[in-house]
Protein backbone atom coordinates (compact mmCIF):
# COMPACT_ATOMS: atom_id res chain seq x y z
CA UNK A 1 0.00 0.00 0.00
CA UNK A 2 2.85 2.25 1.02
CA UNK A 3 4.18 2.24 -3.12
CA UNK A 4 0.70 2.93 -3.82
CA UNK A 5 0.22 6.00 -1.96
CA UNK A 6 4.01 7.03 -2.95
CA UNK A 7 2.75 7.21 -6.71
CA UNK A 8 -0.25 9.19 -6.22
CA UNK A 9 1.77 12.76 -6.22
CA UNK A 10 3.09 11.27 -9.90
CA UNK A 11 0.20 10.39 -11.04
CA UNK A 12 -1.57 13.81 -10.37
CA UNK A 13 1.11 15.24 -11.76
CA UNK A 14 0.96 13.07 -15.28
CA UNK A 15 -3.16 13.75 -14.88
CA UNK A 16 -2.95 17.37 -14.68
CA UNK A 17 -0.27 17.62 -16.86
CA UNK A 18 -2.33 15.75 -20.03
CA UNK A 19 -5.79 18.22 -18.97
CA UNK A 20 -2.56 21.32 -19.39
CA UNK A 21 -2.67 20.25 -23.09
CA UNK A 22 -6.06 21.25 -23.63
CA UNK A 23 -6.35 24.31 -21.25
CA UNK A 24 -8.41 26.52 -23.12
CA UNK A 25 -11.46 23.61 -23.47
CA UNK A 26 -10.46 22.91 -19.64
CA UNK A 27 -11.03 26.59 -18.47
CA UNK A 28 -14.00 26.53 -20.58
CA UNK A 29 -15.45 23.38 -18.87
CA UNK A 30 -14.97 25.11 -15.24
CA UNK A 31 -16.85 28.33 -16.21
CA UNK A 32 -19.45 26.08 -17.86
CA UNK A 33 -20.13 23.93 -14.76
CA UNK A 34 -20.32 26.62 -12.48
CA UNK A 35 -23.06 28.69 -14.24
CA UNK A 36 -25.17 25.58 -15.12
CA UNK A 37 -25.38 25.12 -11.02
CA UNK A 38 -25.45 29.01 -10.97
CA UNK A 39 -28.29 29.32 -12.97
CA UNK A 40 -30.31 26.45 -11.16
CA UNK A 41 -29.40 27.78 -7.68
CA UNK A 42 -31.09 31.35 -8.81
CA UNK A 43 -33.55 29.23 -10.11
CA UNK A 44 -34.24 28.11 -6.32
CA UNK A 45 -33.17 31.38 -4.45
CA UNK A 46 -35.93 32.92 -6.87
CA UNK A 47 -38.98 30.70 -5.89
CA UNK A 48 -37.70 30.60 -2.21
CA UNK A 49 -37.73 34.27 -1.97
CA UNK A 50 -40.99 34.48 -3.54
CA UNK A 51 -42.73 31.67 -1.34
CA UNK A 52 -40.88 32.22 1.94
CA UNK A 53 -39.84 28.83 2.74
CA UNK A 54 -39.39 24.77 1.59
CA UNK A 55 -40.36 23.00 3.99
CA UNK A 56 -39.53 25.48 6.73
CA UNK A 57 -36.06 26.16 5.57
CA UNK A 58 -35.61 29.95 4.53
CA UNK A 59 -33.29 31.02 1.41
CA UNK A 60 -29.90 31.55 3.36
CA UNK A 61 -30.50 28.18 5.02
CA UNK A 62 -31.06 26.63 1.48
CA UNK A 63 -27.92 28.00 0.02
CA UNK A 64 -25.92 26.51 2.86
CA UNK A 65 -27.89 23.27 1.96
CA UNK A 66 -27.01 23.57 -1.76
CA UNK A 67 -23.40 24.84 -1.73
CA UNK A 68 -22.70 22.15 1.06
CA UNK A 69 -24.57 19.47 -1.57
CA UNK A 70 -22.33 20.67 -4.41
CA UNK A 71 -18.68 21.15 -2.07
CA UNK A 72 -19.39 17.56 -0.87
CA UNK A 73 -20.53 16.15 -3.98
CA UNK A 74 -17.53 17.47 -5.70
CA UNK A 75 -14.80 16.20 -3.12
CA UNK A 76 -16.32 12.81 -3.71
CA UNK A 77 -16.93 13.08 -7.34
CA UNK A 78 -13.12 14.38 -7.92
CA UNK A 79 -11.48 11.20 -6.81
CA UNK A 80 -14.66 8.82 -8.21
CA UNK A 81 -16.92 10.16 -10.59
CA UNK A 82 -14.78 10.32 -14.22
CA UNK A 83 -13.00 7.64 -12.92
CA UNK A 84 -15.36 4.98 -12.65
CA UNK A 85 -17.99 5.99 -15.03
CA UNK A 86 -15.60 5.36 -17.62
CA UNK A 87 -14.46 1.98 -16.13
CA UNK A 88 -17.08 0.27 -18.58
CA UNK A 89 -15.34 1.46 -21.35
CA UNK A 90 -11.89 0.27 -19.90
CA UNK A 91 -13.76 -3.46 -19.19
CA UNK A 92 -15.61 -3.44 -22.06
CA UNK A 93 -11.85 -2.29 -24.44
CA UNK A 94 -10.14 -4.49 -22.14
CA UNK A 95 -7.98 -1.53 -21.16
CA UNK A 96 -8.42 -2.48 -17.44
CA UNK A 97 -6.32 -4.95 -18.31
CA UNK A 98 -3.18 -2.63 -18.11
CA UNK A 99 -4.10 -1.25 -15.20
CA UNK A 100 -4.11 -4.91 -12.78
CA UNK A 101 -1.06 -5.60 -14.00
CA UNK A 102 0.60 -2.68 -12.24
CA UNK A 103 2.36 -3.25 -8.77
CA UNK A 104 0.17 -0.79 -7.08
CA UNK A 105 -3.58 -0.79 -6.02
CA UNK A 106 -5.42 -0.55 -9.04
CA UNK A 107 -8.73 1.67 -7.42
CA UNK A 108 -5.27 4.25 -6.20
CA UNK A 109 -4.33 4.30 -9.75
CA UNK A 110 -7.36 4.88 -11.24
CA UNK A 111 -8.66 7.53 -9.22
CA UNK A 112 -5.71 9.32 -8.82
CA UNK A 113 -4.67 9.07 -13.12
CA UNK A 114 -7.95 10.65 -13.17
CA UNK A 115 -8.36 12.70 -10.53
CA UNK A 116 -10.62 15.29 -12.34
CA UNK A 117 -9.50 18.90 -11.24
CA UNK A 118 -12.79 19.15 -13.69
CA UNK A 119 -14.45 20.24 -10.49
CA UNK A 120 -12.53 23.60 -9.96
CA UNK A 121 -15.68 25.05 -11.19
CA UNK A 122 -18.08 24.06 -8.96
CA UNK A 123 -15.90 23.90 -5.83
CA UNK A 124 -15.36 28.17 -6.20
CA UNK A 125 -19.16 28.21 -6.64
CA UNK A 126 -19.73 25.93 -3.84
CA UNK A 127 -17.10 27.82 -1.55
CA UNK A 128 -18.58 31.46 -2.43
CA UNK A 129 -21.80 30.56 -1.74
CA UNK A 130 -21.36 28.88 1.24
CA UNK A 131 -18.95 31.58 2.93
CA UNK A 132 -22.19 34.19 2.43
CA UNK A 133 -24.71 31.30 3.36
CA UNK A 134 -22.72 30.65 7.18
CA UNK A 135 -22.74 34.57 7.77
CA UNK A 136 -26.50 34.74 7.27
CA UNK A 137 -27.78 31.73 8.99
CA UNK A 138 -28.83 31.65 12.56
CA UNK A 139 -26.31 29.41 14.00
CA UNK A 140 -24.27 30.13 16.91
CA UNK A 141 -20.73 28.61 15.66
CA UNK A 142 -18.72 27.42 17.92
CA UNK A 143 -15.27 25.27 17.56
CA UNK A 144 -16.97 22.49 18.24
CA UNK A 145 -19.94 23.21 15.50
CA UNK A 146 -17.32 24.15 12.86
CA UNK A 147 -16.04 20.78 13.59
CA UNK A 148 -18.62 19.02 12.87
CA UNK A 149 -19.38 20.73 9.99
CA UNK A 150 -16.28 19.95 8.05
CA UNK A 151 -16.23 16.23 9.63
CA UNK A 152 -19.86 16.08 8.19
CA UNK A 153 -18.58 17.45 4.82
CA UNK A 154 -15.65 15.02 4.53
CA UNK A 155 -18.56 12.51 5.41
CA UNK A 156 -20.50 13.15 2.71
CA UNK A 157 -18.07 13.70 0.27
CA UNK A 158 -16.58 10.10 1.38
CA UNK A 159 -20.87 8.45 0.75
CA UNK A 160 -20.45 10.12 -3.08
CA UNK A 161 -16.75 8.68 -3.45
CA UNK A 162 -18.02 5.12 -1.97
CA UNK A 163 -21.48 4.95 -4.12
CA UNK A 164 -19.59 5.96 -7.40
CA UNK A 165 -16.80 3.39 -6.74
CA UNK A 166 -19.62 0.74 -6.29
CA UNK A 167 -21.11 1.36 -9.13
CA UNK A 168 -18.23 1.33 -11.06
CA UNK A 169 -16.82 -1.63 -9.41
CA UNK A 170 -19.96 -3.66 -10.77
CA UNK A 171 -18.84 -3.20 -14.56
CA UNK A 172 -16.15 -5.31 -13.74
CA UNK A 173 -18.78 -8.11 -13.28
CA UNK A 174 -21.39 -7.22 -15.08
CA UNK A 175 -19.75 -5.09 -18.01
CA UNK A 176 -22.43 -2.16 -18.05
CA UNK A 177 -22.95 -0.17 -15.06
CA UNK A 178 -23.57 3.04 -16.38
CA UNK A 179 -27.64 3.33 -16.29
CA UNK A 180 -26.59 2.92 -12.16
CA UNK A 181 -25.49 6.22 -12.85
CA UNK A 182 -28.57 7.73 -13.78
CA UNK A 183 -30.29 6.36 -10.61
CA UNK A 184 -27.29 7.82 -8.66
CA UNK A 185 -28.38 11.35 -9.51
CA UNK A 186 -32.22 10.65 -10.00
CA UNK A 187 -31.64 10.73 -5.66
CA UNK A 188 -28.59 13.33 -5.87
CA UNK A 189 -31.01 15.84 -7.39
CA UNK A 190 -32.93 15.08 -4.73
CA UNK A 191 -30.83 15.49 -2.18
CA UNK A 192 -30.47 18.93 -2.62
CA UNK A 193 -33.51 19.64 -0.62
CA UNK A 194 -35.02 19.44 3.02
CA UNK A 195 -35.71 15.92 3.22
CA UNK A 196 -38.67 17.04 5.41
CA UNK A 197 -40.74 17.88 1.68
CA UNK A 198 -40.67 14.04 1.34
CA UNK A 199 -43.15 11.47 1.73
CA UNK A 200 -41.39 9.12 4.26
CA UNK A 201 -40.90 5.89 2.09
CA UNK A 202 -38.46 8.39 0.16
CA UNK A 203 -37.08 9.55 3.06
CA UNK A 204 -36.49 6.00 4.49
CA UNK A 205 -34.98 4.97 0.76
CA UNK A 206 -32.58 8.11 1.08
CA UNK A 207 -31.30 7.39 4.53
CA UNK A 208 -30.33 3.85 3.89
CA UNK A 209 -29.91 1.84 0.14
CA UNK A 210 -29.14 5.22 -1.33
CA UNK A 211 -27.94 7.25 1.71
CA UNK A 212 -27.65 10.45 -0.50
CA UNK A 213 -29.92 12.28 2.66
CA UNK A 214 -26.52 12.35 4.33
CA UNK A 215 -25.12 14.22 1.09
CA UNK A 216 -25.88 17.35 2.51
CA UNK A 217 -29.38 17.63 4.18
CA UNK A 218 -28.42 15.74 7.21
CA UNK A 219 -25.52 17.21 8.36
CA UNK A 220 -26.78 20.59 7.41
CA UNK A 221 -29.74 20.30 9.02
CA UNK A 222 -28.15 19.45 12.29
CA UNK A 223 -25.78 22.47 12.37
CA UNK A 224 -28.75 24.23 11.76
CA UNK A 225 -30.47 22.32 14.84
CA UNK A 226 -33.32 21.78 12.70
CA UNK A 227 -34.98 18.04 12.86
CA UNK A 228 -34.00 15.51 10.91
CA UNK A 229 -36.99 12.93 10.07
CA UNK A 230 -36.35 9.56 11.37
CA UNK A 231 -33.01 9.84 12.83
CA UNK A 232 -34.14 12.30 15.60
CA UNK A 233 -30.95 12.41 18.29
CA UNK A 234 -28.71 9.84 16.13
CA UNK A 235 -28.68 12.64 13.11
CA UNK A 236 -25.25 13.73 14.22
CA UNK A 237 -23.64 10.62 14.93
CA UNK A 238 -24.87 9.07 12.26
CA UNK A 239 -23.92 11.65 9.53
CA UNK A 240 -20.01 11.17 10.75
CA UNK A 241 -20.34 7.58 10.48
CA UNK A 242 -22.13 7.48 6.98
CA UNK A 243 -19.04 7.98 5.04
CA UNK A 244 -16.75 5.55 6.63
CA UNK A 245 -19.44 2.82 6.72
CA UNK A 246 -20.28 3.45 3.10
CA UNK A 247 -16.61 3.30 2.04
CA UNK A 248 -15.95 0.02 4.28
CA UNK A 249 -18.97 -1.53 2.04
CA UNK A 250 -16.88 0.23 -0.99
CA UNK A 251 -13.85 -1.25 -0.36
CA UNK A 252 -15.40 -4.43 0.15
CA UNK A 253 -17.80 -4.71 -2.94
CA UNK A 254 -14.33 -3.04 -4.75
CA UNK A 255 -12.26 -5.95 -3.80
CA UNK A 256 -15.21 -8.82 -4.26
CA UNK A 257 -15.59 -7.09 -8.13
CA UNK A 258 -11.54 -7.07 -8.87
CA UNK A 259 -11.79 -10.92 -7.42
CA UNK A 260 -14.63 -11.71 -10.31
CA UNK A 261 -13.33 -9.66 -12.68
CA UNK A 262 -13.82 -11.60 -16.18
CA UNK A 263 -13.08 -8.97 -18.59
CA UNK A 264 -15.28 -8.66 -21.56
CA UNK A 265 -13.58 -11.01 -23.79
CA UNK A 266 -10.75 -11.14 -25.94
CA UNK B 1 14.04 -24.86 -12.26
CA UNK B 2 10.66 -24.26 -13.61
CA UNK B 3 9.32 -20.51 -13.17
CA UNK B 4 5.63 -21.05 -14.83
CA UNK B 5 3.95 -23.96 -14.23
CA UNK B 6 0.71 -24.80 -15.29
CA UNK B 7 -1.47 -27.62 -14.43
CA UNK B 8 -4.60 -29.06 -15.55
CA UNK B 9 -5.45 -25.53 -15.76
CA UNK B 10 -9.44 -24.24 -16.69
CA UNK B 11 -10.80 -21.25 -17.46
CA UNK B 12 -14.42 -20.85 -18.00
CA UNK B 13 -16.61 -17.96 -19.01
CA UNK B 14 -20.39 -18.33 -17.67
CA UNK B 15 -22.37 -16.39 -20.28
CA UNK B 16 -26.38 -15.34 -20.48
CA UNK B 17 -28.13 -17.01 -22.92
CA UNK B 18 -28.82 -14.99 -26.08
CA UNK B 19 -31.87 -15.93 -28.09
CA UNK B 20 -32.45 -14.33 -31.42
CA UNK B 21 -35.06 -11.26 -32.67
CA UNK B 22 -36.79 -8.83 -30.70
CA UNK B 23 -38.96 -11.54 -28.84
CA UNK B 24 -36.28 -13.52 -28.39
CA UNK B 25 -34.24 -10.44 -26.76
CA UNK B 26 -37.24 -10.03 -24.16
CA UNK B 27 -37.61 -13.41 -23.23
CA UNK B 28 -33.59 -13.17 -21.96
CA UNK B 29 -34.62 -10.53 -20.35
CA UNK B 30 -36.44 -12.94 -17.74
CA UNK B 31 -34.48 -16.20 -18.41
CA UNK B 32 -32.06 -17.70 -16.41
CA UNK B 33 -30.52 -19.39 -18.70
CA UNK B 34 -26.35 -19.37 -19.43
CA UNK B 35 -23.72 -21.37 -21.67
CA UNK B 36 -20.44 -22.00 -20.59
CA UNK B 37 -17.56 -21.25 -22.74
CA UNK B 38 -14.25 -23.22 -21.97
CA UNK B 39 -11.78 -20.81 -23.26
CA UNK B 40 -9.09 -22.54 -21.35
CA UNK B 41 -9.26 -26.77 -21.40
CA UNK B 42 -7.24 -28.78 -19.19
CA UNK B 43 -3.59 -26.81 -20.30
CA UNK B 44 -0.24 -28.34 -18.70
CA UNK B 45 3.09 -26.87 -19.48
CA UNK B 46 6.33 -25.31 -17.34
CA UNK B 47 8.53 -22.85 -18.40
CA UNK B 48 12.02 -22.93 -17.68
CA UNK B 49 13.82 -19.56 -16.60
CA UNK B 50 15.44 -17.82 -19.73
CA UNK B 51 13.05 -19.70 -22.15
CA UNK B 52 11.10 -18.14 -25.08
CA UNK B 53 7.76 -19.79 -25.83
CA UNK B 54 5.43 -18.90 -28.13
CA UNK B 55 1.66 -19.17 -27.45
CA UNK B 56 -0.13 -19.77 -30.82
CA UNK B 57 -3.24 -20.56 -32.02
CA UNK B 58 -6.28 -19.10 -34.00
CA UNK B 59 -8.94 -16.23 -32.63
CA UNK B 60 -10.90 -17.46 -29.84
CA UNK B 61 -8.55 -20.20 -28.95
CA UNK B 62 -7.83 -19.15 -25.11
CA UNK B 63 -4.18 -17.33 -25.98
CA UNK B 64 -5.08 -13.85 -24.21
CA UNK B 65 -7.03 -15.69 -21.57
CA UNK B 66 -3.80 -17.76 -20.23
CA UNK B 67 -1.86 -14.31 -20.43
CA UNK B 68 -4.44 -12.97 -18.14
CA UNK B 69 -4.02 -15.88 -15.80
CA UNK B 70 -0.29 -15.68 -15.75
CA UNK B 71 -0.75 -12.11 -14.96
CA UNK B 72 -2.60 -12.40 -12.06
CA UNK B 73 -5.59 -10.59 -14.14
CA UNK B 74 -8.21 -13.39 -14.10
CA UNK B 75 -8.56 -15.97 -11.90
CA UNK B 76 -8.69 -20.00 -13.20
CA UNK B 77 -12.21 -21.88 -12.85
CA UNK B 78 -9.79 -25.33 -11.80
CA UNK B 79 -6.20 -26.34 -11.83
CA UNK B 80 -3.45 -24.06 -11.00
CA UNK B 81 -0.70 -21.58 -11.94
CA UNK B 82 2.68 -20.33 -10.62
CA UNK B 83 4.79 -17.58 -11.61
CA UNK B 84 7.65 -17.36 -10.05
CA UNK B 85 6.47 -19.77 -7.02
CA UNK B 86 3.45 -17.38 -6.40
CA UNK B 87 -0.32 -18.02 -7.48
CA UNK B 88 -0.41 -14.71 -9.71
CA UNK B 89 -3.83 -13.69 -8.75
CA UNK B 90 -3.67 -13.78 -5.12
CA UNK B 91 -0.50 -12.53 -5.16
CA UNK B 92 -1.36 -9.71 -8.10
CA UNK B 93 0.85 -6.68 -7.33
CA UNK B 94 3.78 -8.65 -6.21
CA UNK B 95 3.84 -10.77 -9.29
CA UNK B 96 3.25 -7.77 -11.36
CA UNK B 97 6.28 -6.30 -10.05
CA UNK B 98 8.78 -9.03 -11.29
CA UNK B 99 6.99 -9.37 -14.77
CA UNK B 100 6.61 -6.98 -17.51
CA UNK B 101 3.51 -7.54 -19.77
CA UNK B 102 2.85 -5.65 -23.38
CA UNK B 103 -0.33 -5.59 -25.13
CA UNK B 104 0.10 -5.24 -28.80
CA UNK B 105 -3.74 -3.50 -29.21
CA UNK B 106 -3.80 -2.12 -25.32
CA UNK B 107 -1.62 1.16 -24.88
CA UNK B 108 0.11 1.72 -21.61
CA UNK B 109 1.80 4.54 -22.75
CA UNK B 110 -0.28 8.22 -21.39
CA UNK B 111 -1.62 9.05 -25.19
CA UNK B 112 -1.10 12.93 -24.67
CA UNK B 113 2.21 13.35 -22.86
CA UNK B 114 5.62 12.74 -24.60
CA UNK B 115 6.77 8.71 -23.96
CA UNK B 116 9.34 9.89 -21.96
CA UNK B 117 6.82 10.66 -19.42
CA UNK B 118 4.92 7.27 -19.15
CA UNK B 119 8.62 6.03 -18.67
CA UNK B 120 9.54 8.22 -15.44
CA UNK B 121 5.77 7.57 -13.98
CA UNK B 122 6.93 3.46 -14.07
CA UNK B 123 10.45 4.69 -12.53
CA UNK B 124 8.22 5.46 -9.68
CA UNK B 125 5.10 2.53 -10.09
CA UNK B 126 8.30 0.00 -10.10
CA UNK B 127 10.45 1.83 -7.41
CA UNK B 128 13.40 1.77 -9.56
CA UNK B 129 16.39 3.30 -8.46
CA UNK B 130 18.06 6.31 -10.37
CA UNK B 131 21.14 4.97 -11.61
CA UNK B 132 19.51 1.77 -12.56
CA UNK B 133 16.72 3.79 -14.51
CA UNK B 134 19.07 5.60 -16.06
CA UNK B 135 21.04 2.54 -17.47
CA UNK B 136 18.32 0.78 -18.57
CA UNK B 137 16.73 4.10 -20.19
CA UNK B 138 19.92 4.85 -21.95
CA UNK B 139 20.87 0.84 -23.12
CA UNK B 140 16.52 0.82 -24.73
CA UNK B 141 16.61 4.04 -25.67
CA UNK B 142 20.10 2.71 -28.31
CA UNK B 143 18.60 -0.88 -29.06
CA UNK B 144 15.14 0.67 -30.15
CA UNK B 145 16.49 3.57 -31.77
CA UNK B 146 13.87 6.16 -29.68
CA UNK B 147 16.11 9.14 -29.11
CA UNK B 148 14.40 10.79 -32.02
CA UNK B 149 10.64 10.35 -30.18
CA UNK B 150 11.40 9.60 -26.63
CA UNK B 151 10.25 13.43 -26.04
CA UNK B 152 7.03 13.81 -28.65
CA UNK B 153 3.55 13.34 -27.41
CA UNK B 154 2.88 9.18 -27.78
CA UNK B 155 -0.13 10.62 -30.15
CA UNK B 156 2.25 11.85 -32.62
CA UNK B 157 4.33 8.36 -32.61
CA UNK B 158 3.61 5.55 -35.78
CA UNK B 159 2.54 2.33 -34.05
CA UNK B 160 5.70 0.62 -35.26
CA UNK B 161 7.43 3.80 -32.32
CA UNK B 162 4.61 3.04 -29.87
CA UNK B 163 5.41 -0.81 -29.36
CA UNK B 164 8.71 0.01 -29.40
CA UNK B 165 8.32 2.62 -26.57
CA UNK B 166 5.83 -0.31 -24.88
CA UNK B 167 8.48 -2.91 -24.81
CA UNK B 168 10.63 -0.82 -23.63
CA UNK B 169 8.42 0.68 -20.95
CA UNK B 170 7.74 -3.27 -20.05
CA UNK B 171 11.48 -3.98 -19.28
CA UNK B 172 12.57 -0.70 -17.53
CA UNK B 173 12.42 -2.58 -14.15
CA UNK B 174 14.44 -5.01 -15.40
CA UNK B 175 11.50 -7.70 -15.45
CA UNK B 176 12.04 -11.71 -14.89
CA UNK B 177 9.29 -12.59 -17.39
CA UNK B 178 8.20 -10.57 -19.86
CA UNK B 179 4.39 -11.36 -21.28
CA UNK B 180 3.88 -10.19 -24.82
CA UNK B 181 0.18 -10.21 -26.19
CA UNK B 182 0.73 -10.31 -30.19
CA UNK B 183 3.59 -7.77 -29.99
CA UNK B 184 3.81 -7.29 -33.90
CA UNK B 185 -0.05 -7.00 -34.74
CA UNK B 186 -0.59 -4.48 -37.02
CA UNK B 187 3.30 -3.72 -37.91
CA UNK B 188 4.96 -3.08 -41.17
CA UNK B 189 7.37 -5.91 -41.94
CA UNK B 190 10.35 -3.57 -41.11
CA UNK B 191 9.00 -2.73 -37.43
CA UNK B 192 7.98 -6.43 -37.21
CA UNK B 193 11.62 -7.01 -37.83
CA UNK B 194 12.59 -4.95 -35.04
CA UNK B 195 10.79 -6.23 -32.62
CA UNK B 196 11.58 -9.43 -33.39
CA UNK B 197 15.18 -9.21 -33.71
CA UNK B 198 15.24 -7.03 -30.57
CA UNK B 199 13.19 -9.51 -28.42
CA UNK B 200 15.14 -12.41 -29.32
CA UNK B 201 18.57 -10.13 -27.86
CA UNK B 202 16.74 -9.58 -24.74
CA UNK B 203 15.90 -12.94 -24.33
CA UNK B 204 19.83 -14.43 -25.43
CA UNK B 205 21.66 -11.69 -23.69
CA UNK B 206 19.53 -10.56 -20.69
CA UNK B 207 18.15 -13.73 -19.81
CA UNK B 208 15.09 -12.51 -19.60
CA UNK B 209 12.18 -15.42 -20.20
CA UNK B 210 9.98 -14.39 -22.95
CA UNK B 211 6.12 -15.79 -23.63
CA UNK B 212 4.44 -14.36 -26.38
CA UNK B 213 1.28 -14.85 -28.15
CA UNK B 214 0.70 -14.48 -31.82
CA UNK B 215 -1.08 -15.42 -35.25
CA UNK B 216 2.29 -14.72 -36.83
CA UNK B 217 4.79 -18.31 -37.14
CA UNK B 218 7.51 -15.64 -38.02
CA UNK B 219 7.32 -14.40 -34.40
CA UNK B 220 7.69 -18.03 -32.83
CA UNK B 221 10.59 -18.85 -35.59
CA UNK B 222 12.70 -15.61 -35.21
CA UNK B 223 12.12 -15.61 -30.96
CA UNK B 224 10.63 -18.46 -29.76
CA UNK B 225 12.66 -21.88 -29.74
CA UNK B 226 9.64 -23.28 -28.24
CA UNK B 227 6.03 -23.58 -29.41
CA UNK B 228 2.92 -23.97 -27.58
CA UNK B 229 -0.28 -24.49 -29.66
CA UNK B 230 -3.91 -24.51 -28.73
CA UNK B 231 -6.87 -24.47 -30.08
CA UNK B 232 -10.72 -24.08 -28.28
CA UNK B 233 -8.44 -24.24 -25.22
CA UNK B 234 -6.87 -27.41 -25.61
CA UNK B 235 -3.57 -28.28 -25.96
CA UNK B 236 -2.50 -28.94 -29.45
CA UNK B 237 1.06 -29.01 -29.33
CA UNK B 238 4.53 -28.04 -27.05
CA UNK B 239 7.65 -28.37 -28.53
CA UNK B 240 10.32 -27.04 -30.91
CA UNK B 241 9.16 -25.80 -33.22
CA UNK B 242 11.13 -28.28 -35.92
CA UNK B 243 9.75 -31.26 -34.20
CA UNK B 244 6.02 -29.79 -34.92
CA UNK B 245 5.81 -31.01 -39.19
CA UNK B 246 6.53 -34.81 -37.71
CA UNK B 247 3.92 -34.16 -34.45
CA UNK B 248 1.25 -32.99 -36.80
CA UNK B 249 2.16 -35.91 -39.54
CA UNK B 250 2.89 -33.33 -42.07
CA UNK B 251 4.81 -35.64 -45.15
CA UNK B 252 7.40 -34.17 -47.52
CA UNK B 253 6.75 -33.84 -51.05
CA UNK B 254 8.86 -34.87 -53.24
CA UNK B 255 8.91 -33.71 -57.01
CA UNK B 256 10.17 -36.15 -60.17
CA UNK B 257 11.21 -34.74 -63.36
CA UNK B 258 11.76 -36.71 -66.40
CA UNK B 259 12.62 -35.94 -69.73
CA UNK B 260 10.21 -38.41 -71.65
CA UNK B 261 6.50 -39.43 -69.49
CA UNK B 262 7.60 -42.80 -67.84
CA UNK B 263 3.83 -43.49 -67.59
CA UNK B 264 2.03 -44.66 -63.95
CA UNK B 265 4.89 -45.12 -61.11
CA UNK B 266 3.80 -46.85 -58.31
CA UNK B 267 6.15 -46.79 -55.35
CA UNK B 268 6.28 -48.26 -51.47
CA UNK B 269 7.92 -45.56 -49.95
CA UNK B 270 6.28 -42.48 -51.29
CA UNK B 271 2.64 -42.27 -52.52
CA UNK B 272 1.56 -40.33 -55.58
CA UNK B 273 -0.66 -37.37 -55.19
CA UNK B 274 -0.26 -35.19 -58.67
CA UNK B 275 0.83 -36.82 -62.33
CA UNK B 276 1.20 -34.06 -64.67
CA UNK B 277 3.14 -36.92 -67.47
CA UNK B 278 7.04 -35.18 -67.50
CA UNK B 279 6.38 -34.05 -63.68
CA UNK B 280 5.02 -36.47 -60.71
CA UNK B 281 4.32 -35.52 -57.19
CA UNK B 282 4.97 -37.72 -54.40
CA UNK B 283 4.00 -37.57 -50.61
CA UNK B 284 6.85 -39.65 -48.64
CA UNK B 285 5.73 -41.97 -46.13
CA UNK B 286 7.94 -41.57 -43.81
CA UNK B 287 10.67 -39.04 -41.89
CA UNK B 288 12.70 -42.12 -42.20
CA UNK B 289 12.39 -42.35 -45.95
CA UNK B 290 15.48 -40.63 -47.58
CA UNK B 291 16.02 -40.13 -51.68
CA UNK B 292 17.64 -42.58 -52.26
CA UNK B 293 15.54 -45.16 -50.96
CA UNK B 294 12.77 -43.47 -53.48
CA UNK B 295 15.48 -43.73 -56.45
CA UNK B 296 16.56 -47.09 -55.74
CA UNK B 297 13.14 -48.61 -55.03
CA UNK B 298 12.12 -46.36 -58.88
CA UNK B 299 15.70 -48.18 -60.11
CA UNK B 300 17.00 -47.01 -63.95
CA UNK B 301 15.56 -46.73 -66.80
CA UNK B 302 13.04 -43.85 -66.98
CA UNK B 303 15.18 -41.13 -67.87
CA UNK B 304 15.00 -38.98 -64.46
CA UNK B 305 15.70 -35.34 -65.18
CA UNK B 306 15.74 -33.92 -62.11
CA UNK B 307 14.50 -34.28 -58.44
CA UNK B 308 13.17 -31.86 -55.66
CA UNK B 309 12.01 -32.44 -51.81
CA UNK B 310 10.39 -29.95 -50.31
CA UNK B 311 9.98 -29.69 -46.70
CA UNK B 312 6.05 -28.65 -45.55
CA UNK B 313 5.93 -25.11 -45.41
CA UNK B 314 4.93 -24.62 -41.66
CA UNK B 315 2.17 -22.16 -41.76
CA UNK B 316 0.79 -24.60 -44.47
CA UNK B 317 1.08 -27.42 -41.87
CA UNK B 318 -0.42 -25.83 -39.24
CA UNK B 319 -3.33 -24.08 -41.87
CA UNK B 320 -4.43 -27.56 -42.62
CA UNK B 321 -4.23 -29.05 -39.08
CA UNK B 322 -6.98 -26.65 -38.49
CA UNK B 323 -8.78 -27.39 -41.44
CA UNK B 324 -8.93 -31.12 -40.86
CA UNK B 325 -8.98 -31.17 -37.47
CA UNK B 326 -11.60 -33.86 -36.69
CA UNK B 327 -9.87 -36.03 -39.08
CA UNK B 328 -6.67 -35.53 -37.30
CA UNK B 329 -7.62 -35.29 -34.09
CA UNK B 330 -5.57 -37.82 -32.60
CA UNK B 331 -2.52 -36.55 -33.45
CA UNK B 332 -0.66 -35.12 -30.28
CA UNK B 333 3.00 -34.93 -29.50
Amino acid sequence: MSRSLAVVPHLVRMYVRTRLEYRGAMLLAWFAQALSYAATYTAIALLLLRFGNLGGWTWSEMALLLSFHLLAYSLGASLSFTQFRDIEEKVRLGTLDAVLIKPVSPWVYLVFSGLNIGYAGHIILAVGLMAWAVTEVAVDWSILTALYFVAGLLSAAMVTAAIMTMIGATALVWVRSKHLFSIFFGFWELARYPLNIFPVPLQILMLTIAPLGFLAFVPVAVTLGRPVPLLGDWAALTSLLAGPLAVTLGALHWRHCIQNYQGAGG
Amino acid sequence: MAIIAASSVEKIFRQPKRQSGFGGALRSLFSREHTEVRAVDGISFAIEGGEAAGYLGPNGAGKSTMIKMMTGILVPSSGTVEVLGREPHSNRITNAAEIGVVFGQRSQLWWDLPVRDSFDLNRHIYDIPASRFADNLARLTSMLDMAGYIDRPVRQLSLGQRMRAEIAMALLHDPKILFLDEPTIGLDVVAKDVVRKFLAEVNRERGTTIILTTHDLVDIEEICPRLIMVDDGKLLFDGELRHLRTALGSRRRLKLEFGTDPGAITLKTAQLVTDEGLAKHFLLESQQTSILDVLTELGSGHDLKDVKLEEPNIEEVIRTFYQNKPALAGARP
